[in-house]
């Protein structure tokens, strides 16, 4: 029977909280490739994603790495358990550099993330960005941000935001109120719970029971990540520290009907890093992982074959 | 180790020593019996222990975390309360020193022949004896009452690959303290009523663990907490505040059998109580699909725990549900395909109880073993005796073992039963008792008919309580306060007795 090797890892970070990481695939295989996943979401965002994978991963063409960003899923919030003041997405840069560390100290590093996930690898480049080239072969940025989330104060709300809360951003104002009303009042199953996370997230194409799967993921985190991050992804700004990124393959993909990062964030990085492929997607949200599994599995493969032939080159 | 004592217990090689009465076991059951023995003069005894030390169960089962999932204010002897219990529910090693102390206490250690592993047991009926042949010498026995246990001998799996894997493999019931599980990959096959405890013990010092489940079970909160020492002052001062608390805790948890075995409504309650303990430990939707049985509650074994979830939920931790299709020589392979790098596999896989080992060691009047006798499936008159096999009486035997409350109290039953059997015997001068074949059906219909329609049964699950037939052969199906009933004293009507041939031995 061809078999598929997983492992389930806590990597230990500095400051004394753990990451649960899912590996899948052998040690010595050409390429590792890990999974950043976004706000209030967990690695399970990606299951779709994996499970389009598995027949590249069971080839041997490449090792999988998913884990939980600190603060979600299964990973716990080490030094920021009591105070997460000071909660930054460098801080997830920083454990995404750690878990490489662990994870995969040696070998080509193909990087994808979605919307937190995204801007925790460009707090990478920003903190690292020697390993950009040497060890990180590829990015995919998927429904993300470099910054300038905050709300421009254009329409007389967007102002009123502004002054009640400035430098957060204005989709997830919103999406504050609506996700804990219908966390105290509506489990997932319900069909107003899932009409709300549609229309937040979704695009026309989406099916229900990605709806569902995915307003599960959410559910299953709690109250405090999605307080602790709000800030933090207000305060996120890497316009001007993006050049690591220049020196590696990057594929950026958005929806058209992405609420939360809309097309301009891609466009605007797709401008600062002028080799990177564009591929703005019809009919899709903010979780094109889920509705377009098979666009964002292309990209990721596009990049770790370059990995690969970089190596084999090498 | 073997005191002079037991030297001088053990035959001497090749010679046959005769005792009235011999106990295999020494564990709650072998103890609780030789303490009524000697409460009433009678010394002329042996237990019959395989191992070195008395406790049984309690003595086999160290794995990390092994506690009892009933109040020790309950689980212990109604004869020997201990005001220095250090918790509500105790840890295995403070029941195994409690068990030792009642051992010391009640003198009976000076019975117990250690390294005395019992390889058969024969009834001669020429001569009316048990022929017990052990590891420690022969025992002659006019009485043989099997301690034995059901919890004794530990099942293990029958998985491909399993000979051939290269790490360590270990059951839950035979820990090796030696091995150091720090940093390993670990799995664990099974998620019963040892698995529960284990998990969390080690889940913190492992690399990685990966939990193996078939059927998820049903769990409650363990309402665990530290005896204050005022507490402990106050039960010696007042050994009947101690009684009155084993009173109350027997009471609460008698309530169960209702939603068990009477009508399972009143069972909806506990399983309100268990769904929220899982929606409130597990967040991850699913994992909590994983861990939520398909079964009513109460059908397998409940089980307590505040740590088992969260420890399956920890970072470094993963539940397989796909089942286990091969070991390999250092990985698990499950039915999905994905393999698991293992180092250590910990086999929580329980113990052989509805075909009891001890059961094909023991041999009746026609030579047929219990096992053989009973293959149809387990029958007894009041899980004790078995019509073929005279002088012979079984503790914990079929259909005494309880899920909901001390088993402590069903041996203690059973003890009361034996010993009124042997002074009838004395009373009337009988040298052997037997069961009849008559009173041995009445009693399996009676347990038939008490089972039906209890959540066992009818709960949709499939139980290490019910034989390969599907009877509930192991539960008590009814009030433990019943069964104390049924065996305060001795059914006379349903045993038919020989007399002494000689008037000497009647003595």
């Amino acid at each position: 029977m061809t078999t598929i090797r997983k492992h389930t890892a806590a990597v230990p970070l500095p400051d004394g909280a753990q990451l649960h990481a899912t590996v899948e695939g052998h040690d010595d295989a050409p390429v590792t490739l890990a999974l950043a996943h976004g706000w209030t979401l967990s690695q399970a965002a990606w299951d779709d994603v994996a499970l389009l994978l598995r027949p590249h991963v069971a080839a041997g063409e490449l090792r999988l790495v998913r884990y939980d960003q600190r603060g979600h899923g299964r990973s716990t919030w080490g030094r920021y358990a009591d105070d997460v003041a000071e909660l930054s997405i460098d801080q997830l840069g920083a454990d995404l550099g750690e878990l490489l560390d662990h994870v995969a100290p040696t070998g080509p590093v193909v990087l994808g993330g979605h919307s937190m996930g995204g801007m925790t690898i460009m707090c990478l480049a920003a903190a690292r960005p020697e390993l950009f080239g040497d060890r990180v072969r590829g990015t995919a940025l998927v429904a993300t941000s470099a910054g300038d989330l905050a709300p421009r104060g254009e329409t007389l709300l967007e102002r009123l935001q502004l002054r009640l809360a400035p430098g957060t951003v204005t989709a997830a104002i919103g999406a504050a109120r609506v996700l804990e009303g219908i966390r105290q009042a509506l489990p997932p199953s319900s069909r107003r719970h899932q009409k709300i996370v549609r229309d937040l997230l979704y695009g026309a194409d989406a099916t229900d029971e990605m709806v569902l799967t995915g307003a599960e993921i959410m559910h299953a985190t709690t109250v405090r990540a999605f307080a602790a991050f709000y800030p933090a992804l207000g305060e996120h700004d890497k316009r001007e520290e993006l050049s690591a990124l220049r020196e590696v393959p990057v594929e950026i993909l958005v929806g058209d009907s992405d609420k939360l990062t809309p097309e301009r964030h891609s466009r605007q990085l797709a401008e600062q890093l002028p080799g990177a492929r564009l591929a703005v997607v019809e009919r899709t949200g903010h979780m094109l992982p889920q509705e377009r599994a098979e666009l964002a599995v292309a990209a990721l493969t596009r990049l770790v074959g370059e990995a690969a032939a970089d190596r084999a080159a090498a | 180790m073997t005191s002079t004592l037991e030297t001088q217990l053990a035959p001497p090689p090749g010679a046959v020593r005769e005792v009235k009465i011999a106990i295999i076991g020494s564990g709650f059951a072998g103890i609780g019996m030789a303490v009524a023995l000697r409460e009433r003069g009678e010394q002329d005894f042996v237990l019959l222990e395989r191992a070195a030390d008395v406790g049984g169960t309690w003595r086999d089962n160290t794995y990390p975390g092994a506690a009892c999932d009933v109040q020790s204010n309950l689980y212990s002897f109604s004869f020997a309360p201990n005001p220095e219990w250090p918790r509500s529910y105790s840890g295995q090693p403070e029941i195994q020193a409690y068990l030792r102390g009642v051992a010391d206490r009640f003198d009976v250690r000076r019975h117990c022949v250690f390294g005395a592993d019992v390889l058969d047991a024969r009834w001669d009926d020429a001569a009316r004896r048990w022929q017990v042949r052990t590891t420690a010498g022969t025992f002659r026995a006019q009485v043989l009452v099997s301690a034995a246990g059901a919890l004794a001998d530990p099942t293990y799996p029958d998985i491909p690959g399993l000979d051939g894997f290269e790490g360590t493999v270990m059951h839950s019931a035979r820990w090796d303290h030696d091995h150091d599980l720090t940093g390993e990959a670990v799995a664990v096959i099974g998620t019963g009523a040892s698995a529960i405890q284990v998990v969390p013990a080690i889940q913190p010092v492992v690399g990685s663990l990966a939990v193996y489940q078939r059927t998820p079970a049903w769990v409650v909160p363990r309402t665990d907490r530290p005896v204050p020492r005022w507490r402990q002052r106050l039960y010696r001062a007042v050994p009947g505040l101690q009684k009155a608390i084993r009173g109350l805790l027997y009471l609460v948890r008698e309530f169960l059998v209702l939603g068990m075995a009477k009508n399972r409504l009143f069972l909806r309650p506990v399983g309100k109580l268990a769904r929220a303990h899982l929606h409130r430990q597990v967040r991850d939707p699913k994992l909590r699909k994983g861990l939520t049985p398909d079964y009513t509650i109460g059908c397998k074994r409940i089980l307590i725990s505040n740590d088992y979830f969260p420890a399956v939920a920890a970072p470094n931790a993963e539940l397989v549900t796909a089942g286990i299709a091969e070991v390999r020589a250092r990985s698990i392979v499950d039915r999905d395909g994905i393999e698991r790098p293992t180092g250590t596999i910990v086999l929580a896989t329980g113990f052989h109880v509805t075909d009891l080992p001890i059961a094909e060691k023991i041999c009746g009047r026609d030579g047929r073993s219990l096992a053989q006798v009973w293959d149809d499936g387990m029958v007894t008159n009041r899980g004790s005796t078995v019509a073929g096999f005279p002088n012979l009486f079984l503790l914990v035997g079929p259909n005494v073992g309880v899920g909901h409350t001390s088993m402590v109290y069903m041996i203690e039953s059973q003890v009361a039963y034996v010993d009124s059997a042997l002074q009838a015997m004395a009373a009337e001068g009988l040298e052997t008792l037997e069961t009849t074949p008559a009173a041995q059906q009445a009693y399996r219909e009676l347990i038939a008919r008490k089972s039906k329609g209890t959540v066992w049964l009818a709960g949709g699950c499939a139980s290490w309580y019910l034989d390969r037939h599907g009877h509930n052969t192991t539960l008590w199906p009814d009030f433990t306060f019943r069964f104390r009933r049924l065996t305060r004293t001795l059914d006379r009507e349903n045993y038919v007795g020989a007399p002494a041939r000689t008037s000497e031995v009647a003595a």
